[in-house]
């Protein structure tokens, strides 16, 4: 339902553009370590493990950002006013996408497609900003995803067959409370 | 020029319990969208409670910081009921799904909405009872044939919560979807700042059970209209809608939350006795 | 010492006010001094059904009925047959109707009572505005030694609202019952105590228990009506809102449990009112406030059972569920009133205990006590109230542990507010912090501090009253008890074994009697030594299958000679039924 197209409302500030960055940043950190317990917590290592390296550089991303908005003073925006087009933030992954059999494929398949969107959200800030100072720090953001896209394209590449079939589960799911 | 910080995170709102939910769960996102809002409105953990029954949503007090309560089955209303009018300065939430609220917990469903004591239910209805292995709840479609318990489905006709509940005197009613979790978390917000009973459902996916229900994320629609006061039409939009509009407030009416009367406080226990006193 | 007491029954259909005038005749004994008991019979209308109200005045407190009424005062015959069963009338007892009802219904002349006539209709029709009603209590006044000053008084009170022309109207008519009296035959009368005596109570049952929740801290309480338990829920409404507590009705007992245990989590004290039906509905719940430790307290005021019963009579029959009722290895307290004074004060020590333990407290009563209104002596002050352990502060580094195993198995419990202290509480087996945990060592550590802070708290000597009965007895229990007999009971059927005790010990027999409070957890090393040197016990309760006796059986060791005299409801084993017993063995 929720519209992914087109070119977000612009962004005309540095502090505002830091608030979203911030946001951004703060949810894919939480996000890929939501997906690496849940994945822990079921037993897919392998799965468990791409989320936990994503998570910890996004944490990395996370500390540098923090240190660059220093003593800004940054706006507060409401989580359903950020300027991107997507209902969370554009790095997060949906977590409706996943489930329990999830493939290593699949998974940097999905970062990857999330990576991406945030490198695209940057960008959109730089393209539609009348501000040329935040224009310029958008493309540097935009810039900074590619490093990660990098990694995540060079891991597809490196997926084998053994990666990209289905887990296979021969027990029938377990009665609880 | 100091960095303006916000009062609380989402996470400050979230506990060192990992959830024990199936990856792809909407309930995680339900978890995220009420952490998000108690953020939003940044009530401090310690006013806020959580109450729950059974099943796989009711887990989520215990993955909140703030104070919950884990009942039995189909009883957190009357127990939330029970806290709010002795604490009323608390926030309380209520979290479920279908089977714990429309099914054993009916009659307590029926009259919180009567009562309208100021809370807010979060019911995540997944059409299936999940911790028991995915038999056919009340909000199942007749033809559900998934059940080893009703294999030719239940043939029964299922429970119209948003219906019902305006029916019985909701004071806020609103259908989200677990795919749209910041307007989730909008939509939380606006039901607990609204005085009175609010009802949120939410459309929260069994990725075990009920696979097919991936495709909610791309059936469901935002409703086109915005709320209504008036409850007749109110009533007209339940009654047709095919339960896949989404996103808004469809319901908010004006009756004041229920308070006991008091007669007289200011009494003492020496005077009640002195009725019995010859 | 002998029971100085007067019994009688007051019978009529609907409209005949015998209700009412039974509710006069207490407060105008009362104006004179006695104390007396009031209980109820009625059918099964809502309205304008066959009623009997059962009295009985004496000059000490009034502890039970007695066997057999010394007067039935019928203002008409309407089914008074069918209370022929609980109100025995023998060669002595008369029985006095209006000549305009007919004759009286042979169920009641069994016993070959004496029988007169009094024309309440004839006579009240002789006086603007009379009513029969007030002719019976003219002439029951009169027989019984009550002195019409007493009347005045309460007659005045009660119709003021209705103006002086409906006082005079009905003090007319009581004293020409009073002239008319004169014609009857004589029954037993008691001697006028002077007014001043010591101070007393006029309550019901209900009442003082409602009054005992209050005064042990309980400010929040969810209703569902029931018979017989209502009127405690009525008492409340009220009363409560007048020291700033909340009562709410609930849409039934399964939401009235869980309200309180909302409402007790949130840190007020909390309880509510039910009766087996709604006990049966409350019990899972029950199990949830044992494993979630919120105390709460739930009086049951039994009816006869099983199913709906007869909801409007008494029996003890709830034992089992009580104790037994829940499911799993559930630790809880089950406490009993044995008068309707005792009510007042078991379930306020019922509060006490709740609170101390953070336990739900079921306190069992029943229609007999409930339903009955008594002039007592006025109850002593308690030091009963209800003190939660609470946690309040945060230990920095440290999660706090809601459930923390300690030595008396009490955990601090935080209060829903307090900063640094969140914590989920759970039904599910759970780990010190409250965290779900299927793991055998949680559920077992979780159940021993369960069960140790029931099995270490000390409950006193309120555990049971024990008093022996024979010359040279104290009133406090001796080391050794006089006699090598015991009457051990509990609940409604205390009043009547007390009664036996003091006619056996009357006629120079020695025994004890021991009227168990604490019904679980259980207390064995009381019990035996209570029962030091008691060679012989009869054991006595309302309830067709022995449930007491069974459970006594079960827990205690009990002397090689015992007697179990046990039957359902309504009917109530009377005095002599329990004193044969007793002559048997001293015989």
């Amino acid at each position: 339902m929720s519209a992914e197209t087109g070119d977000p409302m612009p962004i005309r500030s540095i502090p505002e553009l830091l608030a979203h960055a911030l946001a951004m940043e703060t949810e894919a950190a939480e996000r890929y370590g939501e997906l690496a317990v849940q994945m822990e917590t079921h037993h897919k290592a392998d799965v468990a493990a791409i989320f936990r390296r994503l998570e910890n550089a996004e944490k990395k991303h996370l500390g540098e950002l923090t240190e660059m908005c220093g003593k800004v003073e940054l706006p507060h925006i409401a989580p359903w006013d950020f300027k991107w087009s997507t209902s969370e933030s554009p790095e997060a992954i949906d977590i409706g996408k996943v489930h329990y059999q999830l493939s290593v494929r699949e998974a940097v398949q999905l970062s990857l497609e999330h990576e991406r969107k945030a490198s695209e959200f940057y960008a959109s800030v730089a393209r539609t900003t009348d501000d040329a100072e935040v224009g310029r720090l958008a493309r540097e953001f935009a810039d900074e995803e590619q490093e990660h896209i990098g990694w995540l394209e060079t891991w597809l590449a490196e997926c084998g067959v053994e990666d990209s079939t289905v887990v296979e589960d021969p027990d029938p799911p377990l009665s609880q409370e | 020029m100091e960095a303006v910080a916000q009062k609380y995170k989402a996470k400050d709102y979230k506990s060192e319990l990992k959830p024990i939910w199936c990856p792809g769960c909407g309930d995680y996102t339900v978890l995220n969208a009420i952490t998000r809002a108690l953020a939003e409105l940044a009530l401090p953990p310690e006013e806020v409670a959580v109450v729950s029954g059974i099943g796989c949503s009711s887990r989520i007090p215990a993955y909140t910081s703030v104070y919950g309560f884990h009942g039995v089955h189909g009883r957190a209303l009357p127990v939330a009921t029970g806290l709010k009018l002795a604490r009323p300065e608390l926030t309380v939430l209520v979290t479920g799904g279908d089977g714990d609220g429309f099914s054993i917990g009916g009659n307590h469903f029926l009259h919180a909405c009567r009562r309208n004591v100021d809370m807010t239910y979060i019911v995540m209805d997944n059409q299936v009872y999940g911790m028991t292995k995915g038999q056919a709840s009340p909000t199942t479609s007749p033809d559900w044939e998934g059940s080893k318990l009703t294999p030719e489905g239940t043939g029964i006709n299922p429970f119209q919560p948003l219906v019902v509940g305006l029916a019985s005197g909701a004071n806020f009613i609103a259908r989200v979807s677990s795919s749209d979790p910041v307007n989730m978390a909008q939509i939380i917000v606006e039901a607990i700042r609204h005085p009175g009973f609010s009802l949120v459902q939410v459309l929260s996916p069994c990725v075990t059970f009920r696979p097919e229900q991936a495709e909610w994320r791309d059936i469901v629609r935002t409703a086109v209209v915005d709320y209504t006061g008036d409850a007749a039409r109110a009533a007209r939009r339940l009654m047709t809608d095919d339960g896949f509009n989404v996103g808004k407030v469809l319901f908010k009416g004006e009756r004041p939350p229920f308070r006991p009367e008091f007669e007289v406080t200011d009494g003492s226990v020496a005077q009640l006795e002195a009725r019995f006193s010859l | 010492m002998t029971v100085h007491s007067v019994s009688l029954v007051i019978a009529g259909s609907g409209g005949a006010g015998v209700v009412t005038a039974g509710s006069l005749l207490l407060e105008a004994a009362a104006n004179a001094g006695w104390y007396a008991m009031m209980s109820r019979s009625s059918g099964p209308q809502i309205r304008g059904g066959e009623a009997a109200a059962m009295l009985r005045f004496a000059t000490e407190p009034v502890m039970s009925h007695d066997d057999s009424f010394n007067l039935l005062m019928a203002i008409d015959w309407e089914n008074i047959g069918r209370f022929s069963a609980e109100i025995p009338m023998v060669a002595d007892s008369l029985i006095v109707g209006d000549p305009a009802h007919g004759d009286a219904p042979a169920a009641l002349l069994n016993g070959k009572p004496r029988q007169a006539a009094l024309a309440m209709t004839d006579i009240a029709g002789r006086i603007e505005n009379g009513r029969p009603n007030m002719v019976a209590l003219g002439a029951i006044a009169a027989l019984i030694g009550l002195p019409p000053e007493a009347m005045q008084a309460v007659v005045e009170k009660n119709l003021k609202r209705k103006g002086q022309a409906a006082i005079a109207a009905s003090m007319a008519a009581f004293h020409a019952g009073v002239e008319a009296a004169a014609d009857l035959p004589p029954i037993p009368r008691l001697p006028a105590i002077s007014a001043a005596a010591a101070p007393r109570w006029s309550i019901t049952g209900n009442e003082a228990a409602g009054l005992g929740v209050i005064r042990g801290g309980v400010r929040f309480v969810a209703a569902y009506p029931i018979t017989p338990a209502t009127e405690v829920l009525e008492w409340l409404a009220p009363s409560l809102a007048k020291v700033g507590g909340t009562l709410v009705q609930a849409e039934d007992e399964l939401a009235s449990i869980n309200q309180i245990i909302g409402a007790s989590y949130g840190g007020v004290p909390a309880m509510t009112a039910t009766s087996g039906p709604g006990l049966s509905l409350m019990i899972e719940s029950l199990g949830l406030a044992v494993a979630a430790e919120v105390p709460l307290v739930v009086v049951n005021v039994m009816r006869v059972g099983p199913s709906t019963g007869i909801a409007t009579k008494s029996e003890q029959s709830d034992l089992n569920i009580a104790v037994y009722g829940l499911h799993g290895d559930a630790p809880h307290i089950v406490v009993a009133a044995n008068s309707v004074a005792d009510c007042l004060f078991t379930s306020q020590w019922a509060v006490h205990l709740a609170e101390a333990m953070q336990v739900p407290t079921i306190v069992l009563t029943d229609q007999a006590m409930g339903q009955s209104r008594a002039i007592i002596p006025r109850p002593a002050e308690l030091a009963f109230i209800g003190q939660r352990e609470t946690a309040k502060q945060a230990v920095e580094g440290e999660r706090y542990k809601r459930y923390a195993v300690t030595a008396s198995g009490v955990s601090p419990m935080a209060i829903p507010g307090t900063p640094g202290l969140t914590h989920t509480a759970d039904g599910l087996e759970h780990n010190e912090f409250g965290t779900p945990s299927s793991q055998a060592s949680d559920h077992l550590a979780q159940m021993d501090k369960r069960s140790r802070k029931l099995s270490q708290f000390n409950y006193g000597d309120h555990w049971a009253d024990i008093e022996d009965f024979g010359s040279g007895a104290d009133d406090a229990p001796q080391e050794v008890p006089l006699g090598d007999t015991a009457i051990i009971t509990w609940g409604s059927s205390t009043g009547p074994a007390r009664e036996a005790l003091q006619r056996f010990s009357d006629a120079g027999g020695k025994a004890r009697l021991i009227s168990i409070r604490l019904i679980a957890p259980v207390q064995p090393e009381r019990m035996a030594a209570a029962l030091k040197g008691i060679r012989r016990a009869v054991i006595v309760e309302q309830s067709h299958s022995g449930q007491f006796y069974r459970m006594l059986r079960a827990f205690y060791d009990l002397p090689a000679e015992t007697v179990s005299l046990h039957q359902g409801g309504p009917l109530a084993f009377g005095p002599a039924r329990i004193l044969e017993q007793l002559n048997q063995w001293s015989a």
